[in-house]
């Protein structure tokens, strides 16, 4: 499996040979997709980690264990729903049906159908939504 | 037999009145008769919460000292009209920040009613009555002298439905339309909004109290393009645009759980305004215009696509509220709405309380609104004769 993490750095730890320990040890492949670190200033990685579900985790929990602020890189959509007025005007442009009015009228957001298109960011009059591109890891 | 208003506030006044929204007469009317409706309620509640572009506050600052008469007001960035007295000024909720596109009158109103302090920034010539020339200051809804709405035109009776041929998306007051007829929007409560239930406005008129973003209200005129000569169903209701409201209420006692700023995407800021209005079932008449239900009112799915917004077809808020129409011959079409139903519901419960509650009284129009009025369009002309 492949999954892409941001990691973000200390300037001490910049220092540290992370990359060969993460193939050495726990046999993972390691993709640098972005990188900004310099010696003494700390920096971030975007990287995408293969390996099994294991050496995924196990890589992912080194790297918190040594400090490196570590979050998987993920779309999701992060919606503000206590300020909803439940107009329905989301449902409008929401094909897989992830936003939809239920019999009371009432906004319902099921997250599991959300496919994060973003259509939703622009067509809520009050702004409730936007999407993030990392979670913590 | 037939009941006048001054009746009905007596059964307010005595405990004993009976009030119903819309949506329940409506339902009752299914199994019950309209003689024995009309006899046995008094009250029916109906209710609106939808962006109403029409919308805005006219507030007044109170005087500085040495005095200013203003001129290129704003507030927090937005622009206010200068041309009334001293310190006098109407912010309009579509006005937009010179900032911030998506900020404008109707996040200021906002901002006033919930509370919140809000710049002021003014200009003045300096004359001898008024020899300030600029203020940079600091209001609130306390620190005013008055603040209260004043919309034009809210609560229009009835909207053409809107959808989209192009190839792309169009941002549009009536929400994103999605490209190739891919979806529908529509804005209204139906059976329970306002004046698709007295549709001959006979028991609206100049000087009616309704309840107004939170707090009690008037209506003081019609509203600007009132229109009476729309076709009617056969039971009365335009299908399409129609009467609208003039409405004015204290700001200051609004709530911004009804009053709710917005911004379209590429079109602008409006303001949702929730408005609820008792309408008196007087005889049988009335209850048989308070029975209407979704199946029976019909406007016009029209193509934003198109610059004279041509009508597709005629729909009914049944088919509308079912979730998808079918148009261009077979294909089922998602439809959504822009008004929000679950607030007008809790707005149109909120009225039933007050009344019950006697905090709230009928009135009867000081006069009618206009029974033939019709929509003039602007055309282009030269010279001045």
């Amino acid at each position: 499996m492949k999954k892409r993490y941001a990691l973000r750095f200390s300037p001490t730890l910049v220092e540290q040979p992370i990359v060969s320990k993460l193939v050495r040890i726990y046999d993972v492949d390691i993709n640098i997709l972005n990188a900004d670190v310099a010696s003494g200033r700390g920096g971030k990685l975007i990287v995408e980690l293969s390996g099994g579900q294991e050496a995924l985790e196990e890589s992912v929990a080194y790297l918190n264990e040594i400090g490196i602020i570590v979050s998987e890189m993920v779309k999701e959509l992060i919606f503000l729903e206590d300020a909803c007025i439940d107009c329905g005007a989301c449902t409008a442009v929401c094909s897989p049906k992830a936003l939809s009015l239920d019999e009371e009228a009432m906004l319902r957001f099921d997250a599991s159908l959300c496919v994060v298109c973003g259509l939703c960011v622009q067509a809520c009059p009050l702004r409730l939504f936007s999407v993030s591109d990392e979670r913590g890891a | 037999m037939a009941k006048t208003v001054a009746q009905i506030n007596e059964k307010i006044r005595g405990g004993t009145v009976v009030v119903v929204s819309a949506e329940e007469f409506s339902k009752m009317a299914r199994s019950v008769d309209l003689a024995t409706l009309a006899e046995e309620v008094d009250i029916v509640t109906t209710a609106t919460f939808a962006p109403m572009c029409s919308s805005g506050a006219i507030i007044n600052f109170g005087h500085w000292t040495p005095p200013i008469r203003m001129e290129e007001i704003r507030l927090n960035g937005v622009s206010a009209y200068e041309g009334l007295a001293a310190v006098d000024t109407y912010i309009g909720a579509t006005a937009e920040s010179k900032f911030d596109p998506t900020y404008g009158g109707a996040h200021v109103i906002e901002a006033l009613i919930r509370g919140d302090d809000v710049r002021l920034q003014a200009h003045g010539k300096g004359t001898d009555c008024y020899p300030t020339r600029e203020v940079d200051t600091w209001i609130n809804k306390e620190t005013v002298n008055e603040f209260y709405l004043f919309n034009p035109r809210n609560a229009y009776q009835n909207y053409a439905a809107a959808t989209n041929s192009t190839g792309k998306i169009k941002y549009t007051y009536m929400g994103s339309l999605l490209p190739r007829f891919s979806n529908v929007t529509y804005s209204t409560s139906g059976e329970l909004s306002p004046l698709l239930n007295d549709p001959y406005l006979r028991t609206i008129g100049l000087g009616t109290r309704i309840f107004l973003g939170g707090t009690i209200g008037y209506v003081v005129w019609n509203g600007t393009q009132y229109n009476t000569r729309r076709e009617r169903t056969v039971d009365g209701v335009p299908t399409l645009g129609g009467a609208t409201l003039a409405v004015v209420g204290d700001a200051k006692a609004m709530s911004t759980e009804y009053i709710k700023s917005a911004y379209y995407e590429k079109y602008g800021v409006s303001l949702f305004v929730g408005i609820g209005i008792p309408i008196p079932v007087l005889d049988e008449e009335m209850a048989a215009h308070l029975a209407i239900t979704n199946d029976r009112i019909t406007t016009s799915i029209v193509d934003f696509g198109k610059e004279d917004h041509p009508p597709l077809r005629s729909v009914t808020y049944a088919e509308l509220a079912s979730g998808s129409v079918k148009l261009d011959g077979e294909r089922q079409v998602k439809t959504a709405p822009l008004s929000s139903l679950a607030k007008a519901r809790e707005i149109a419960a909120l009225l039933k309380a007050w009344i019950e509650e006697k905090r709230f009284f009928l009135t009867q129009a000081v006069s009618n609104l206009p029974t033939d009025s019709f929509v003039r369009p602007l055309v282009p002309r030269e010279g001045g004769k």
